[in-house]
């Protein structure tokens, strides 16, 4: 809601520079956006709450700064104004004759008009189409003009209707099916009962606190008018700007809510503008349909609570003055009060409602600072969340880069098999998924930074249908080190560097399971060098067509982990065990064995064969080609042994034996 | 004796002209060593008078030590003319480029949310994650907003279906742990918000939100605010001042902007950073809480927005771009 500087101080007289005006505005909770400097005038820009109707105007705005302003005083305008401007003739019968109104629907509540009789409806006073311009509305006609500048001063909304273009009622009902009206703006809407119409007995001739109908709107040639303000529902009037697609300073202002008794106030101010402007007087009357005027109740407001809740000390007298200040009806009873709001603040509902009016105008920066004691629960990330936490930092320390990216999304060659999630209204084609995997965002990553070497992982929330969890991807190609002068090779990752940093991640988060060769393929990796863990990871190099079409290196390896799940099988099993001092005997065996042959099962038949005493086996070779059979590899493991007290070569040499006769039944023979 | 002095003086010029530790080392073998010839001399003691033995003797060790003495002497010259040749010739270029061991980039949003964490926990917060799809009830609903309220329209939605949306904001949070623990607690979430805006350098359709609220007995605003200037002096550095100013948000009442000032951040203006407030008494009653005895606050605010703040880093679009450039400036 835009200002100008004169229009403020027709309403407000004090002392106060416009920017001072603008702090104290903001402090009251309507917030400056901008003060503009507009053909020589300063305009306030002012940002209104959505619970605050009332601040849409003028007047509201002038009430606030009267309230939190000990200095200024109000004009004789904001008090005629604040008083309702009756202007005598409201109870004159003249206009009915002119004006038959009937209101058929619950959506409004209060329907009032009046009439103006031998109009030129030519320019409007130089002085308002300046203010107008000022704060960016376009000037149009006196009728028209006088209806905007009312609506900025009063917040009232008001239409203007050429009456001799209208039937002879005015009938205030929901739309028929089949309705159609023809906006000012010139669009053809097709109506519907949900949409609450202003008719003049066989046609809609205006939406209901939208926008008046072209076939009815005041022109050069009007003469006579009929000028409504009325009072509309604002969730009825929100549904119908909605469903019209239509976005006006009426609907605005009603979807917040107008002051029901406002509703003359605006007529009034209308004609007493235009007889200033024209010496056109209105048709006697007021026509005013307005069965139930809305009652508020008075509620029940302590200043201890007042107190205790604002967390600073404020008198009752204090109170008092400020919620009387602020147009609340106050009865005091000791130190508590029956506060019965004004009409033009729904808002104000619960005790908690008047704390907040009477901390504001009390000023929050006089709220001291405290801590809360009482309860202190263990705060801090735990449980699943402080397992995320640690899988990231392992990968951060493995040496990968950690992306975050988008979650809305197009579709991937990457993308899991699933029941998709899709976005009902995207943002645009290209996010009208929700990822489902990370990879096609590592994929992403990849080639944005250069389309190799590039060693990334992200976790983060994926979406199947029905299912929501936070997943790791990973991916790598290409060397993790970067180029150096000095000789050594740059080691290319594959599927064995990233199993390697997989088992180290699962393994310092305690996740227990194996990597093993799936039984199911998945089709996104290469068939034949992927790996699964239980049924909450894959990883493996990626299929060539699928490195083809998202335009990776054929190299790249991925991994892809459901961390959601793969926190159930966390568990902290360390335990300490006591040190042997004895130094180790090692043995080396080379096998050969058939490239068939599991090595996780050679493992394991050492593991079995060499019982306690093994205490580390590892392979240090593996050779194939000339002098080994086709179809064969061999082996060069390497076992451990430690025990209490030396082992002799003999007890060394007998363990190792037990080994190699073990790993016979796997059809292994010694090189 | 003269035998003696015949050698004493053949080593010592040997010595003198040595040129080489190595050399030397060969002298001593020679001369001084246990079968050098030196001590050969003392094998032929055994021809002499007994009352010359003891002299002879004698002799021949204070030769030795003599030579030895100036061996030694010549030893260390020489291996400090030496070494320094050596030294010379093992010269590297110390301005050459080092080889660091690899660490990855932790993400700059990444940095942020760990350093939340760790303030939020230690003031008693209890870190809760939920869904960023969301339903419409916990997104709006169990926030206190009226049906079809303009308060919507700050808040322009990403609907899945007609009652599961992206949530577009983290308070969405409230709700499922009021169904869950009952007072008093405190809580803090961080996460994705989604809103459909159009994209530019300071917004996005994605961005992050820090979430917090306790309730407890005799919560006021006061500890809203001495809780926020806490967080802010944590965050944004130790003169962080707090401010805060009338606002409305459904779910809170009083509800309250805040903002901070300290000199790290544009000088010791004022920064709004988001919203707080006493949580709304229609929400303690609707999961059955007295507000007679309970209060609480709750507040929230961007995560993107403080290394933007902190670093001047001027385009929110460089989050989720993951360009290795931007993000190892932060390391």
């Amino acid at each position: 809601m835009k200002m100008t500087e004169s229009m403020i101080r027709d309403f407000v007289q004090t002392s106060k520079s416009v920017p001072e005006i603008g702090d104290l505005l903001t402090m009251t909770g309507f917030e400056i956006e901008e003060i503009l400097e507009v053909d020589g005038e300063l305009v306030l820009d002012v940002n209104i709450m959505a619970n605050r109707g009332d601040g849409a105007s003028v007047l509201g705005l002038a009430r606030e700064i009267l309230a939190k302003d000990r200095e200024a005083q109000p004009t004789a305008l904001y008090c005629s104004l604040e008083g309702g401007l009756v202007l005598g003739d409201e109870q004159v019968a003249d206009v009915a004759s002119q004006a038959n109104v009937t209101v058929e629907t619950d959506d409004c509540t209060r329907y009032a008009c009046r009439v103006f009789e031998n109009l030129t409806n030519g320019e409007s006073p130089g002085w308002i189409q300046d203010r107008l311009k000022k704060v960016g509305q376009r000037p149009i006609s006196l009728l028209v003009d006088l209806t905007n500048y009312v609506m900025l001063e009063t917040g009232q909304p008001t239409h203007a209707f050429d009456l001799d273009k209208l039937g002879s009622q005015i009938v205030v009902r929901q739309a028929r099916p089949g309705e159609k009206l023809t906006t000012l703006d010139g669009t053809e809407h097709e109506l519907n009962p949900q949409q609450m119409m202003i008719c003049d007995g066989n046609r809609p001739i205006a939406a209901a606190g939208v926008m008046g109908g072209q076939d009815t709107e005041v022109s050069e040639s009007t003469t006579r008018c009929l000028l409504e303000s009325a009072h509309f529902d604002h969730q009825s009037v929100r549904r119908t700007r909605k469903q019209l697609g239509l976005q006006t300073d009426a609907s605005y202002r009603f979807e917040r809510y107008v002051d029901p008794q406002g509703v003359v106030r605006a007529l009034n101010r209308f004609a007493q503008l235009l007889k200033d402007a024209t010496g056109n007087e209105p048709v006697p009357g007021v026509v005013d349909v307005y069965p139930a005027p809305p009652t508020r109740q008075a509620v029940r407001v302590r200043t201890d609570r007042c107190c205790r809740l604002l967390g600073m000390t404020v008198t009752a007298d204090e109170i008092e003055k400020y919620l009387k200040d602020l147009g609340n009806k106050v009865v005091r009873n000791g130190d508590e009060f029956q506060v019965t709001p004004p009409t033009w603040r729904i808002d104000l509902v619960r005790e908690d409602d008047f704390i907040e009016e009477v901390g504001r105008v009390h000023g929050y920066e006089k709220i001291p600072e405290e801590l809360p004691i009482g309860s202190t629960p263990v705060g801090g990330v735990h449980g699943a969340d402080a397992f995320y936490d640690r899988v990231r930092e392992e990968l951060l320390k493995c040496g990968l880069d950690q992306a975050v990216s988008h979650s809305m999304r197009d579709l991937h060659p990457l993308d899991r098999k699933s029941d998709r999630v899709k976005v009902r209204n995207p943002h645009s084609p290209e996010l009208a998924y929700m990822r489902n995997s990370l990879l096609p965002c590592l994929a992403e990553t990849l080639l944005r930074n250069g389309g190799k070497d590039g060693h990334v992982f992200e976790t983060g929330r994926v979406f199947d249908a029905g299912r929501e969890f936070v997943q790791l991807g990973i991916l790598a190609q290409g060397a993790l080190d970067e180029v150096f002068w000095q000789k050594g090779s740059r080691e290319s990752a594959d599927f064995f560097s990233l199993k390697g940093i997989v088992q180290r991640v699962m393994a310092s988060a305690r996740v227990h399971a194996q990597i093993q060769t799936p039984t199911d393929i998945d089709p996104r990796f290469h068939p034949t060098r992927q790996a699964v863990i239980a049924d909450f990871a894959v990883l493996g190099q990626i299929h060539p067509d699928v490195a083809e079409a998202s335009n990776l290196p054929a190299d790249t390896v991925v991994a892809e982990i459901d961390l959601s799940r793969a926190y159930e099988f966390v568990e902290d099993r360390v335990s300490s065990r006591s040190l042997f001092r004895n130094p180790p005997s090692r043995r080396d065996i080379a096998i050969v064995v058939s490239k068939s042959v599991p090595y996780a099962d050679i493992e394991q038949q050492i593991a079995g064969a060499c019982g306690d005493v093994l205490e580390r086996q590892w392979l240090f070779d593996v050779y194939e080609g000339q002098g080994i059979e086709p179809g064969f590899h061999s082996l060069a493991i390497a076992l451990q042994f430690r025990k209490a007290g030396n082992f002799t070569d003999e007890e060394a040499n007998q363990v190792r034996d037990a080994a190699v006769k073990a790993l016979e039944s796997l059809g292994a023979k010694l090189r | 004796m003269e035998q003696i002095r015949e050698l004493e003086r053949i080593v010592e010029e040997a010595l003198n002209r040595a040129s080489s530790t190595v050399q030397l080392r060969e002298l001593e073998l020679k001369y001084l060593g246990k079968s050098g010839e030196l001590t050969g001399l003392m094998r032929g003691i055994g021809q002499l008078p007994p009352e010359e033995k003891p002299k002879f003797g004698a002799a021949v060790n204070e030769a030795k030590a003599r030579l030895q003495e100036l061996l030694d002497e010549k030893e260390l010259q020489l291996k400090s003319g030496e070494q320094a040749a050596q030294f010379e010739s093992e010269r590297i270029d110390v301005t050459m480029p080092g080889k660091a061991p690899r660490a990855g980039i932790e993400h700059v949003l990444q940095r942020t949310i760990n350093k939340v964490k760790r303030v939020m926990g230690s003031m008693g917060f209890v870190y809760y994650e939920s869904p960023e799809l969301e339903h419409f009830r916990y997104n709006f609903d169990a926030l206190n907003y009226p049906p079809d309220h303009p308060a919507m329209d700050a808040q322009d939605t990403f609907y899945i279906t007609d009652d599961t949306l992206l949530r577009t904001q983290c308070t969405a949070f409230q709700g499922r742990i009021f169904e869950e623990v009952k007072p008093p607690f405190r809580f803090f979430t961080v996460g994705r918000t989604f809103r459909n805006e159009a994209v530019d350098r300071t917004h996005g359709h994605t961005f992050h939100q820090i979430d917090a609220f306790m309730v407890d007995e005799g919560i006021s605003l006061a500890h809203l605010k001495g809780t926020l200037r806490a967080f802010a002096r944590e965050m944004f550095g130790d003169d962080a001042k707090v401010r805060f100013r009338p606002d409305f948000f459904p779910f809170v009442e009083p509800g309250v902007d805040y903002a901070i000032s300290t000199q790290k951040l544009y000088g010791g203006k004022w920064v709004e950073l988001g919203g707080a407030g006493l949580v709304h008494p229609n929400i303690l009653e609707r999961y059955g809480i007295d507000t007679e005895r309970y209060s609480g606050f709750a507040f929230g605010l961007g995560v993107d927005r403080i290394p933007m703040m902190a670093y001047g880093i001027d385009d929110l679009r460089y989050f989720l771009d993951n360009d290795r450039r931007f993000l190892e400036q932060f390391v």
